[in-house]
């Protein structure tokens, strides 16, 4: 095995840079040592390992960002980010929920990826991106902190996107002036993205108003193995084993992949016709092995009659929105302002 | 084919709005590399919490590419011995990945410094048996108030001691999504202590009192936290702070403290681990506490050596207090209950006190160590900061400290900046932190109230104190991390890495004492940080002298 190993090292490092590469290859080796062959998680070596920033309401680049409490009895924060004005001083306690201003500001409620299992909303790498939408959109972004497996499987998740969505849409001090409404995008990485389709699902039946979806390599999986899957299975830092893993600590016990929330489109699920699901931005990496999946995703939101637009991206892997330097980095953000303020007309 | 450094990727198109913070750090790598100094650390990594120098990426890359292959040579025996080891810092990925290789190439070598990152098998004798409980021995009666000389100074010393933070400094704040009575009386506590910045005091004075109008009235943390801000923001005005030198009431607040919550002790757990670690393999370990109060952090580390395979070693205690009161000995009278504590554990007990009015009169002799034999280990729990007070004090100390040749100094404190020169931004702060320590307190539903009670008064003395207090009156200096590093790397001394078991159990600690669902234990820089949610708020570390090797004798 170590031959193919070596050819399958040196591949993944020749589409990335050499920093992104030790980035991925340190969390694809931290990830592999929290991964039980049991299905337990070394939840404390996770913490110990993952970086973690503080919010900071003193302005970086223009930014700054507190923490909120949302639900006390799940102890649900998630951490909002705002743009600084500029003109004034770091804003003081009690300006921090000042009233947006703007005739239309969108707030967009994103939630970080790590398959369910991985990383915190204070995690270096969201912090970092959710900082950057801020500049990028002209947006308030919301970093939910939601609960994860293999503690808390389906649909714990889902639950706190719903109570966040519930708080930022009733948050009068997130109102745009035009209407006095909140204009709201959900946007997600990986587990994040699933997470994003799925409170999108609850949005639409509970008459909540959300304008798009943003889904960022997003996490979908069924029961076969895709062609993508087997081609790509081991090369660009994932593979389909680990895959298997992550179902398997977030849906619930005896369940297999054909569950709707690993497999939107699937036997499983509800159709989507006719309900007014927000229109959706899907950006699928070409050495993600599964895009096979994700593209599935797209092919079933067209199908609905669903406004899509699918960004595929050939040479990218995962991972690669962490850092900005890249090609498919400044596509993709330049996507995401487009999508978001298509609406800020 | 290779890639170089991250230097060979596409640069942004021109037509960019705005210079972003990445694309100004990228340039400046650009001129780092033309500047031939690969010496610093890739940025885009370090943004991430990863320090990785430039001109080592290759190399980090070809380790984890060794690391890969020996894992998946080995799937689950390796990976199993990889979770079992005591990880230490892991920004530094170098060393982290190195010494990972290391435990798999040769796996009963645990001779790795921690300073420098690394991992060791996780051979944690000191176990959870070893976690304080309620005290161990009776709580002592409350002693009489006594006088002390009032030390009214109004003189301002000069700050050159006390640096400024470098860098820019973080405000990490945590809301509790707030109704309507809450932002009103943040907002009148910002606007009163804004007045005083501006020497408003008629403005002030009117404000306070809306202050203490609207504290009244609301439930909870909040409410408590107002109510003990405006009382300091009121003294602040009238200039009626006087030094508050009932000590030994401090020493029982400090226990309710202890008993409330879990802050104390998570810094002696951590502490305590740190020593454990250090004395290890040694016969006799003598243990200078700066801070010595009612001892509650000593009786959990007797235990823990008690309970070494091969007997306990000698252990000798030096306690630090203030100066005793007549026909009293308060210090003596603890050494001797430590004593009775000892001998119930089977362990060789050697006690003294040492009563001085500040740390910085502290010299080496007073210790008498016995260098060749023991193993010298300085413990300040809460203690550094209050020497920020008068300059050169610090210094003094840490001089003194670094005589006397310790093996590992362990230091907890707060993790906040009070100490700033601009009073506003010491209220802010304080505000934000206090509102979460209050916060925290608040979740503790299953408490006996009067240890809740008490501890509020416990912290609403350090609120007046950095509110109202100025001077060498002020010593609830608190400073953060970084400060903290800065001074004692300038004071001779070397960091030693707190590693992924302390983190552990001191998690499991938190969720064995602490009712709340809110505490958090974070790794940073080696050092471990406790917090209420996302808000750090004590951190503890430990260190060596600069240059000597971890040493376990």
């Amino acid at each position: 095995m170590a031959g193919s190993e070596e050819v399958n090292l040196i591949e993944s490092k020749t589409v990335v840079p050499l920093n992104t590469w030790v980035l991925i290859s340190n969390f694809k080796l931290a990830y592999n040592l929290l991964r039980r062959p049991d299905g337990t998680f070394n939840r404390h070596l996770a913490e110990f390992l993952d970086r973690k920033v503080p919010a900071n309401a003193n302005p970086v680049n223009g930014v700054f960002s507190f923490d909120v409490i949302i639900d006390r009895q799940t102890n649900l924060l998630s951490r909002v980010y705002r743009p600084a004005d500029a003109a004034a001083g770091p804003p003081s306690i009690t300006d921090l929920q000042n009233p947006v201003d703007g005739e239309i500001v969108p707030v967009i409620v994103f939630f970080h990826g790590g398959s369910f299992a991985h990383s915190s909303a204070n995690s270096a790498i969201y912090d970092t991106l959710c900082r950057r939408l801020v500049g990028l959109c002209g947006a308030i972004v919301v970093s939910v902190n939601y609960r994860r497996a293999p503690e808390n499987r389906y649909p714990c998740a889902y639950d706190d996107g719903w109570a966040v969505l519930n708080w930022v849409n009733s948050s009068s001090w997130l109102k745009s002036k035009k209407d006095s409404k909140v204009h709201i995008f959900l946007a997600g990485d990986s587990s994040g993205g699933n997470i994003v389709h799925n409170v999108a699902l609850r949005a639409v039946e509970s008459g909540i108003d959300v304008l798009g979806n943003i889904l960022l390599n997003p996490m979908f999986g069924g029961n076969e193995r895709t062609e993508s899957e087997t081609r790509l299975d081991g090369k660009y830092f994932v593979t389909v084993r680990d895959r298997d893993w992550y179902w398997r600590a977030f849906l619930p016990e005896g369940e297999d992949r054909e569950h709707p929330a690993c497999s939107p489109f699937g036997p499983r699920s509800k159709s989507l016709e006719g309900l007014s699901f927000p229109k959706s931005l899907v950006v699928v990496a070409g050495l993600d092995l599964i895009q096979d999946w994700q593209l599935k995703y797209a092919q079933g939101l067209k199908q609905a009659g669903q406004e899509v637009k699918l960004l595929y991206l050939e040479q990218a892997t995962i991972g690669f929105y962490l850092l900005p330097n890249n090609n498919h980095f400044h596509t993709v953000m330049d996507e995401i302002a487009a999508f978001v303020n298509a609406e800020c007309q | 084919m290779k890639r170089g450094h991250g230097e060979t990727w596409d640069p942004p198109p021109p037509s960019r709005e705005g210079p972003s913070m990445v694309d100004k750090k990228m340039a400046a790598a650009d001129d780092n590399n033309n500047n031939n100094s690969n010496n610093m650390d890739d940025e885009l990594l370090a943004v991430l919490g990863y320090k990785v120098r430039s001109s080592e990426m290759a190399e980090v890359a070809q380790k984890l590419e060794q690391l890969e292959m020996v894992l998946s040579n080995d799937d689950v025996g390796s990976s199993t011995l990889l979770n079992d080891t005591v990880h230490y810092n892991p920004s530094d990925l170098s060393n982290w990945v190195e010494s990972m290789l290391s435990e798999l190439n040769n796996p009963a070598s645990s001779d790795l410094d921690p300073t420098t990152g690394g991992c060791v098998v996780d051979r944690s004798e000191y176990d959870l048996r070893a976690i304080p409980g309620l005290s161990a021995f009776p709580k002592q009666e409350e002693e009489e108030v006594f006088d002390v000389e009032e030390e009214a100074s109004s003189k301002r010393i000069r700050l050159g001691s006390y640096c400024e933070s470098t860098g820019e400094s973080t405000r990490p704040v945590v809301l509790v999504d707030s109704q309507e009575t809450g932002v009103r009386l943040v907002h009148a506590l910002v606007a009163c202590a804004e007045a005083i910045q501006q020497d408003n005091l008629t403005l002030a004075d009117a404000l306070v009192k809306r202050v203490g109008t609207l504290a009244a009235s609301q439930a909870g943390a909040m409410g408590k936290v107002a109510t003990y801000f405006a009382q300091a923001l009121a003294r602040r005005i009238y200039r009626g702070y006087t030094a508050d030198t009932d000590v030994s009431f401090d020493d029982v607040l400090q226990m309710h403290f202890y008993e409330s919550c879990p802050y104390l002790k998570f810094a002696h757990f951590t502490a305590n681990q740190a020593i454990l670690e250090a004395v290890a393999t040694s016969r006799r370990v003598h243990v200078i506490d700066l801070g010595l109060n009612q001892g509650m952090q000593w009786p959990a580390l007797m235990q823990a050596l008690a309970l070494r395979p091969g007997g306990p070693p000698l252990f000798r205690l030096t306690g630090v207090g203030p100066p005793q009161k007549e026909n009293s000995d308060s210090l003596q009278q603890l050494g001797w209950r430590l004593a009775q504590f000892a001998q119930n554990l089977g362990v060789e007990f050697e006690f003294k006190g040492l009563a001085a009015e500040s740390l910085s009169d502290l010299e080496p002799e007073m210790f008498e160590t016995r260098p060749e034999s023991e193993t010298l280990v300085v413990n300040s729990v809460f203690e550094l900061h209050r020497l920020l007070a008068r300059s050169g004090s610090i210094e003094k100390l840490l001089g003194t400290v670094k005589a006397i040749k310790p093996s590992i100094v362990t230091v907890v404190e707060q993790e906040a900046n009070h100490n700033g020169v601009v009073f506003l931004d010491r209220f802010n702060e304080a505000l934000h932190y206090y509102s979460s320590l209050f916060d925290s307190l608040e979740d503790s539903y299953s408490l006996p109230s009067q240890d809740r009670a008490m501890s509020e008064v416990y912290l609403g003395r350090q609120i007046l104190n950095v509110v109202a207090a100025e001077g060498t009156d002020r010593v609830e200096r608190h400073e953060t991390l970084p400060q903290w590093t800065n001074r004692m790397k300038t004071g001779g001394f070397d960091p030693v890495h707190l590693g992924s078991s302390g983190f552990k159990q001191a998690s499991i600690l938190l969720s064995v004492f602490a009712a709340g669902d809110g505490y958090r234990v974070e790794e940073k820089d080696g050092c471990l940080m406790l917090g209420w949610q996302t808000r750090p708020l004590i951190t503890t570390s430990a260190w060596k002298l600069a240059g000597a090797a971890e040493s376990r004798r």
